[in-house]
């Protein structure tokens, strides 16, 4: 065989590595070829109006269903590039997909797919069910009677709930704009960009995406100074506006697996042990800084502790987002502020 | 016919090697079966009446005896047999010490039909690549090593088509070894265990007749995966002319890879590695049925698939046969 036909032969494989590298790659370079979507031009104060108008009620979502992915890397020096589990800490690095079905206030579902595991919460008028396929156990939630029924999405990293906080902080400190309208989940949104004015943030600025047809947020971006790829953002992956099947919202504990009654499970209601002592809040808006008494010793072990670095009266521990000071007379200072800001406000 | 005479091994040796490999006597040539893989090319030339027709008919002729000869080998039953036994195994020891609190063992016990799940997702990692990566990793360099490979490219049959078939013998073997996992998961866990509705991963029961679906499905994901596999074993058995070079790099290859997924660090390689699409097939235990992954998944495989697989055309096509 001529070294020329066996050329033609090896071209073969050669095109087949092409075609898979350029399935892989057609992504990202069909959405740079078809740019950003148009959606009609509005001002910040405009569409400003037209989202609180829309959320500042009780906010109805209309039904839908997709995928939430919530991404953060902020740089938290010990903590492992991919912890498993879905424990408070692992939110804190890594990517965490969550999975949300929504027929209405009253009805909803959000799955949590773990590797040959699942759980899920199903919320169906009045009754909450927690469902943990690792543990075989379905939980009956009580909720207190009290308590005013749930928001739509009880768990404070869906960008609905996101876009509220971040709504209700923007006040004088804060330069409100819009962006280049960003394509989330394949559908056109507006982005809304709030950036701090204040030059010892931490934070660069806040984007929220929102859906140019039904204004529900898509997305929520935070971006560190001086980074181009965000420290915290959760989004839709994919979302689609439809009433979500009838199935998704009736649970029955299947056979075999162990029934309870309870509170919500650690999972979404436990929180970092905070210290007893008086919390003090000094600054406001973005630069607020916690002050909190807090014992070191409780840190001992923690390669947290370990990465921590050395400054006159204390150590600071610097991360993309939030500094923390710990100060020898045992106050612990945070902030979403330069560790000098810290170290001022410690006196 | 003259086939016999124009094919003739010059070395006893060869003779010898190709007759007790198809399970016939050391030393005597099996007339039956060199006429059975070489005749149907003989029908198939320029020559015939109805080429087209008699093509097809020679390379389905080629397919049979590849098949055949696959599932003659006393090692094919063999592993044939280990991969059944596993679920059976699996199953004694659930129903004899219990499901021991892990989740996925104690919903065995709660339903046999879990077991076959439980058995692919045990098998899935090793076993299986291990087993399919022999057979397709025997293919070419197999017949290579034992002096057979000339024999078989001296019929005009074409290189091409003697590839498709080994890459069909290699399909049907995977095909083949799923299903048993399959079937023995299920009749172990209809035998030592109550069968009834499938509660899911997502805690949803869903009827017998719809797990057995889902399983199937699984089954089904799991053996194209291994054809992935499988193709990466022909396009190195290609390369070379001993088989157990072509299965020990096969196996290395998935081990390496499944070390490198366990890497944090080395999360943006993974999903490039074929092993780690292997064992994501537990979207088809969920409500509503997750494709996504699995579908990713699929086009992994493919795209596995159409890489090497041309590489061994393209190496085979253009080598020189000498062995």
């Amino acid at each position: 065989m001529s070294t020329r036909a066996r050329a033609v032969r090896w071209g073969v494989p050669a095109a087949a590595v092409l075609v898979v590298a350029g399935a892989i790659g057609a992504g990202p370079v069909i959405a740079a070829v078809q740019g950003d979507p148009q959606l009609p031009d509005l001002t910040a104060e405009q569409l400003l109006t037209e989202v609180t108008a829309k959320w500042s009620g009780p906010g109805d979502l209309p039904p839908m269903s997709g995928t939430i992915v919530e991404t953060a890397s902020l740089g938290i020096p010990g903590l492992p590039a991919a912890p498993v589990g879905t424990s408070p800490l692992a939110l804190l690095s890594g990517s965490h997909e969550l999975k949300v079905w929504y027929g209405s206030a009253d009805r909803f579902r959000i799955a949590i797919p773990g590797a040959m595991s699942e759980q899920n919460v199903i919320y169906n008028n009045g009754q909450t069910w927690w469902w943990d396929s690792a543990a075989n156990t379905a939980t009956k939630i009580k909720l207190p009677t009290d308590a005013p029924a749930p928001g739509p999405l009880p768990t404070a990293v869906t960008p609905p709930d996101a876009a509220r906080q971040a709504l209700a902080m923007a006040e004088t400190d804060t330069a409100i704009s819009v962006g280049n309208d960003a394509t989330v989940a394949g559908r056109a949104a507006y982005e809304l960009v709030l950036a701090p004015k204040a030059a010892e943030s931490l934070v660069r600025d806040v984007r929220l995406a929102i859906d140019g047809e039904t204004l529900v947020p898509l997305r929520v971006q935070i971006f560190a100074k001086g980074a181009a790829e965000p420290a915290f953002e959760v989004g839709f992956d994919s979302i689609t506006f439809a009433e979500p099947a009838a199935e998704n919202f009736t649970f029955t504990p299947p056979p075999g697996a162990k029934v309870t009654e309870g509170d919500l499970p650690a999972f979404t209601r436990q929180q970092p042990q905070m210290p007893a002592g008086d919390v003090a809040v000094t600054g406001n808006g973005w630069t607020s800084v916690v002050t909190l008494p807090f014992d070191a010793a409780a840190l001992k072990d923690s390669p947290i502790l370990a990465a921590a670095k050395p400054v006159e009266g204390g150590r600071v521990i610097t991360t993309k987002l939030v500094s923390a000071l710990l100060t020898d007379d045992g106050r612990l200072l945070a902030g979403a502020v330069t560790p000098e800001t810290l170290e001022k406000a410690a006196g | 016919m003259s086939t016999h005479e124009r094919t003739a091994p010059p070395r006893e040796e060869g003779v010898r090697a190709a007759a007790s490999r198809d399970g016939h006597g050391a030393g005597t040539v099996a007339p039956a079966e060199v006429s059975d893989r070489f005749g149907g090319h003989l029908a198939g030339s320029p020559f015939a009446a109805a080429p087209r027709r008699a093509t097809l008919r020679s390379t389905l002729r080629l397919f049979r005896s590849e098949v055949g000869l696959i599932f003659r080998r006393p090692r094919t039953v063999a592993m044939l047999v280990v991969v059944a036994v596993v679920p059976v195994l699996c199953g004694i020891a659930i129903r004899v010490f219990g499901g021991d609190g892990e989740a996925l063992l104690t919903q065995v016990a709660g339903n046999g039909l879990a077991l076959a799940f439980v058995a692919f997702s045990f098998m899935v990692p090793l076993i299986l690549p291990l087993v399919v990566a022999v057979v397709a990793g025997d293919a070419i360099a197999g017949e290579a090593g034992l002096g057979t490979l000339r024999y078989l490219l001296t019929a005009p049959a074409g290189r091409t088509r003697l590839l498709g078939v080994k890459f069909a013998g290699m399909a049907v073997f995977a095909l083949v070894t799923c299903l048993v996992i399959m079937v023995a998961g299920l009749v172990t866990g209809l035998v030592l265990f109550p069968v009834g509705p499938v509660t899911l991963l997502s805690g949803t029961t869903v009827p017998l007749a719809e797990g057995l679906l889902r399983i199937g499905l699984i089954a089904l994901y799991v053996t194209l995966g291994m054809i992935a596999l499988g193709t990466l074993a022909l396009a190195v058995s290609v390369f070379t002319d001993t088989s157990i070079g072509a299965i020990v790099t096969t196996v290395v290859l998935v081990l390496v890879s499944q070390i490198l997924t366990l890497i944090p660090q080395l999360d943006a390689v993974s999903p490039y590695l074929l092993p780690s699409w292997f064992q994501r097939f537990d979207g088809a235990l969920r409500e509503p049925l997750a494709t996504g992954e699995m579908g990713q998944g699929v086009l992994a495989f493919a795209a596995y698939i159409a890489i090497f697989g041309s590489v061994a055309w393209a190496r085979f096509t253009s080598r020189d046969v000498t062995s």
